[in-house]
């Protein structure tokens, strides 16, 4: 077996608080496999938006990620990165889609120079250089390269996700996490969305953390599913054992709470 | 360009109420307007200049709407009387005068207390929780609270007259001619020294709890989370993501501040003797040359409504949604 | 009842409150504290402080610390006083503007802007100039009914969030008349903004009436302290070496000052859990210092 772009071990993380903590993870461990796409489901506030950001480690007090937990991104252990290294191995390795993607372009820099400084911040590259290369990378989402000139209050919803993932891809990472990434979009756009991350997966080889609340949009575009309650990790399983013979009673309830979606499941192809 | 065009037409609107306020005062005062607005004129003034004064003021034998807009006319013609302590001097001239020392102090006192102060949010809001928040946080505080007239008296009872570091008053050595040599313009800036670091331990303060809110209401953004995820260096996060959104609430609270700047900036004149515009209104408040008083409101509205100007251009350049093509 | 238990546990608070308790304290207690009257001659003319006269006497032979303790009385009428008128024309109309909108919101939103960029202390020294000599309650008068704009702004932009909010929709549904609305359903969700704008308008308002009266405008019978800067001025304290006469009631104005704002600053932090740093920081900085964990 090949190792694991991901592998986190006994991971655990607390709010402190002034008197006692809240345990936000509890114990959790789970790999990814290189080029696999990884669900992890459950209700707001289960702790599974925390795991993203610990990944990255981009978390802020006063989380506090705790003592004997690991995080392995091509067998080193992120926890133990000093800061200069921590700086560079984000986004090289680990790139991350947020919440409300819409928001998560600076409103008064221009696309060009969102793309130009992650470039820079991780190897000298002439601004020239710079702009060829986000051409190429507003490509594979089928932007047109005028829009680098433009700020992300002119460009669609749907458009801003797109070229956030875009400046994802810019370093080639192995693994990409998407943190309910969705939610603020139409179904239409979501779907369209998941799509073109599925073909560029096929593509570029990239391995997906996709968080989400949805079960039912998970199980189609899933490869294995982990399944999450109050901080632990209750289920992991493939796609189709969670859709069609899940274990665990939470697993259960989740469904029974989900419209009956009739009809064969099928997975999203690829269609390019 | 629609945005400051609407801008410009609610400052002509904003300039007009404080005329109007001008009008209205003595004529609603108990007793004769005239005579409380003339009374220190009395027996100095010819009865020609006094009539003339009248005039410009609105006292006409005619209706009020007609004294309104008789007394309008005379504003929006930059005539603004005269004073009757330094008859024949034109209130415009007085005040004019007057003004340019006050805008310099103010001015520059502005923005190094917004540069200084915005950098010690930025710095306290990165470092929330630790000792250089809290010890900004309190310095700041405490800048923001106390008087402007508190401080300048004791500068001037510590610089000025304890250790003698500092003149005590006037804007440059009044033995020296005014001209654009060194000489005269190091003793400008020598005379200047003590208000201006009065000015600015008064408004740093405010600027940077201003800046450290901001800031800090922003860390929680999208965009700063995705701007660490990239591998961005924390100095970039800090000053062109964090700081550079902060900046925006940041500028336009400046224009709310500007008033009490105004303020803080007439009461420090008075306590160093400065030759600006507060000086000169206390020298207007003691000898009741109400020309003067009321010119002064309309010129510091007018001063007040070009700086608010200046904050909505920064800003529009700021802020790209505001640029339109 | 919620905001002044947690006020009660915000270190800020708890000093901006004792240092408010001290002198509000000074101010009622005034006879017990000095013998002297703060009107009469009681001393030769710009006596340094001395076991007779704690902080010396001014140019006239007033003992300076009567003078004090007796002009804390009207800094704090004048400041809760005005303060408190500031705060309820604000709050009234805020709210009003924000949940009736429309014609109602244009106008009160309209003469606000104007108030805002009407230079506010330009403004008052006309008005006081042609009252004359403005005693501290016509002072806290003409303060209540100029300085209201602020607080408006802030209070009609909340108004315009809480009105979206499911619980003010329900009583609409319900019918309730949107007096009580107003009243029993947004007000109490308003109480931080409320209690902001109250004690920086108490701030506004302290300073302002020094300033004032400091420039010439107040009664100069009063006992107050920017009477007492006045008459420091005019009798040129500094120049004559009685920094006694000058500087005891700046001190005093710095010491009200750092009070209140204390506990603005606090209010603040209650108000928005961002702001917060507390005690949860505090702790958890020593957890990652033994190495209990890391982020």
């Amino acid at each position: 077996m090949t190792t694991p772009v991901l592998s986190v071990r006994n991971l655990n993380i607390d709010y402190v608080g002034s008197e006692a903590d809240f345990h936000a993870v509890k114990n959790v461990s789970f790999d990814i496999a290189p080029g696999e796409f990884f669900g992890l489901a459950g209700e707001s506030g289960c702790g599974k938006s925390t795991i993203a950001f610990a990944v990255s480690r981009l978390h802020r007090p006063p989380a506090l990620i705790r003592t004997g937990s690991e995080i392995l991104v091509g067998g080193r252990n992120v926890l133990d990165l000093s800061d200069e290294e921590l700086r560079k191995f984000r986004w090289r390795e680990v790139a991350m889609v947020f919440q409300s993607a819409m928001n998560s372009l600076n409103p008064v820099l221009t696309i060009e120079t969102q793309f130009y400084d992650v470039l820079r911040a991780h190897g000298p590259i002439s601004r020239a250089d710079a702009r060829a290369r986000a051409t190429e990378l507003l490509k594979l989402v089928d932007i047109a390269p005028e829009r680098l000139d433009s700020y992300p209050h002119q460009c669609s919803g749907g458009m801003r996700q797109r070229i956030v993932i875009a400046i994802c891809l810019a370093l080639n990472p192995k693994l990409l996490i998407m943190d309910e990434p969705t939610t603020a979009l139409d179904v239409v756009v979501q779907r369209e969305i998941l799509q073109r991350i599925d073909v560029l997966r096929k593509k570029l080889g990239f391995a997906v953390l996709f968080i989400t609340h949805d079960l039912g949009l998970m199980v189609q575009v899933s490869d294995r599913i982990g399944i999450m309650l109050e901080g632990e990790l209750v289920e992991v399983n493939d796609a189709q054992t969670i859709y069609r013979r899940p274990q665990h009673a939470y697993t259960k309830k989740l469904w029974a709470s989900m419209p009956k979606l009739r009809g064969e499941q099928t997975r999203v192809e690829a269609s390019s | 360009m629609a945005f400051l065009l609407r801008r410009l037409a609610f400052y002509l609107a904003a300039f007009l109420v404080a005329a109007t306020i001008n009008f209205f005062l003595p004529r609603l005062m108990p007793g004769d307007p005239i005579q409380i607005m003339f009374a220190s004129a009395g027996s100095e003034l010819s009865l020609e200049n006094l009539n003339a004064l009248k005039l410009t003021f609105g006292f006409i034998d005619a209706p009020l709407h007609e004294q309104y807009f008789a007394y309008l006319k005379s504003v929006f013609t930059g005539d603004l009387g005269r004073s009757i302590k330094y008859f024949p001097l034109p209130v415009t001239e007085l005040l004019g005068r007057a003004l340019i020392w006050t805008v310099g102090l103010m001015g520059i006192a502005t923005v190094i207390s917004f540069t200084l102060g915005s950098f010690l949010g930025i710095f306290a809001a990165w470092r929330r929780g630790r000792a250089v928040d809290s010890v900004i946080s309190l310095g700041a505080i405490f800048s923001s609270s106390v008087p402007a007239v508190v401080v300048s008296l004791i500068m001037l009872f510590i610089f000025g007259y304890t250790l003698r570091w500092f003149p005590n008053g006037y804007a440059a050595n009044p033995l020296i001619d005014p001209a654009w040599n060194w000489q005269y313009i190091s003793s400008v800036l020598y005379h200047g020294t003590l208000p201006m670091l009065t000015l600015v331990f008064v408004l740093t303060g405010g600027f940077a709890v201003t800046m450290r809110n901001n800031m800090i209401n922003l860390l929680g953004e999208d965009y700063i989370v995705m701007a660490r995820a990239k591998g961005l260096s924390d100095n970039n996060v800090m000053l062109w993501y964090a700081a550079r959104n902060a900046l925006l609430p940041t500028v336009s609270s400046l224009a709310i501040a500007i008033g009490t700047i105004l303020g803080g900036s007439l009461v420090t004149e008075v306590v160093f003797n400065y030759p600006g515009l507060g000086n000169t209104l206390y020298q207007a408040i003691i000898a009741r040359d109400y020309p003067v008083i009321q010119g002064q409101l309309l010129i510091m509205t007018a001063a007040m409504l070009v700086s608010n100007f200046v904050v909505d251009l920064s800003y529009v350049l700021l802020d790209p949604r505001l640029k339109k093509a | 009842m919620k905001l002044i238990s947690q006020l009660l546990q915000n270190k800020k608070a708890m000093t901006g409150l004792v240092i408010l308790t001290i002198i509000l304290l000074v101010a009622i207690f005034a006879p017990l504290l000095t013998e002297y009257s703060p009107v009469k001659r009681v001393g030769r003319p710009h006596q340094p402080p001395s076991w007779d006269h704690w902080l010396g006497t001014t140019r006239l032979g007033h003992d300076v610390f009567a003078r004090l303790v007796y002009g804390a009385r009207v800094s704090l009428a004048v400041g809760f006083g005005a303060g408190l008128m500031i705060t309820i024309i604000g709050t009234v109309l805020g709210i009003i503007a924000g949940y009736k909108g429309g014609v109602v919101d244009e106008v009160i939103n309209f003469f606000t802007n104007m108030v805002l960029v009407v230079p506010n202390l330009p403004l008052l020294l006309v008005l006081a100039a042609f009252i004359g000599q403005a005693s501290p309650l016509v002072i806290a008068i003409i303060l209540g009914l100029t300085s209201w704009a602020w607080g408006v702004r802030v209070t009609r932009s909340e108004t315009l969030s809480i009105r979206q909010r499911d619980f003010v929709k329900s009583a609409e549904m319900l019918g309730e008349p949107s007096w009580r609305i107003m009243l029993f359903e947004i007000f109490p969700n308003l109480i931080s903004i409320v209690g902001i704008n109250f004690i920086g308008s108490v701030i506004f308002a302290v300073i302002t009436e020094a300033t004032l009266e400091f420039l010439g405008l107040g009664d100069p019978n009063t006992v107050s302290w920017g009477i007492m800067l006045y008459n420091a001025q005019n009798a040129a304290a500094l120049s004559v070496g009685a920094w006694w006469d000058l500087l005891s009631p700046c001190f005093a104005l710095a010491f009200l000052g750092l009070g209140l704002a204390l506990i603005n600053f606090a209010i603040d932090e209650i108000a928005n859990p961002r702001l917060r740093t507390g005690g949860m920081l505090n702790r958890w900085t020593r957890m990652v210092r033994i190495g209990e964990g890391k982020l």
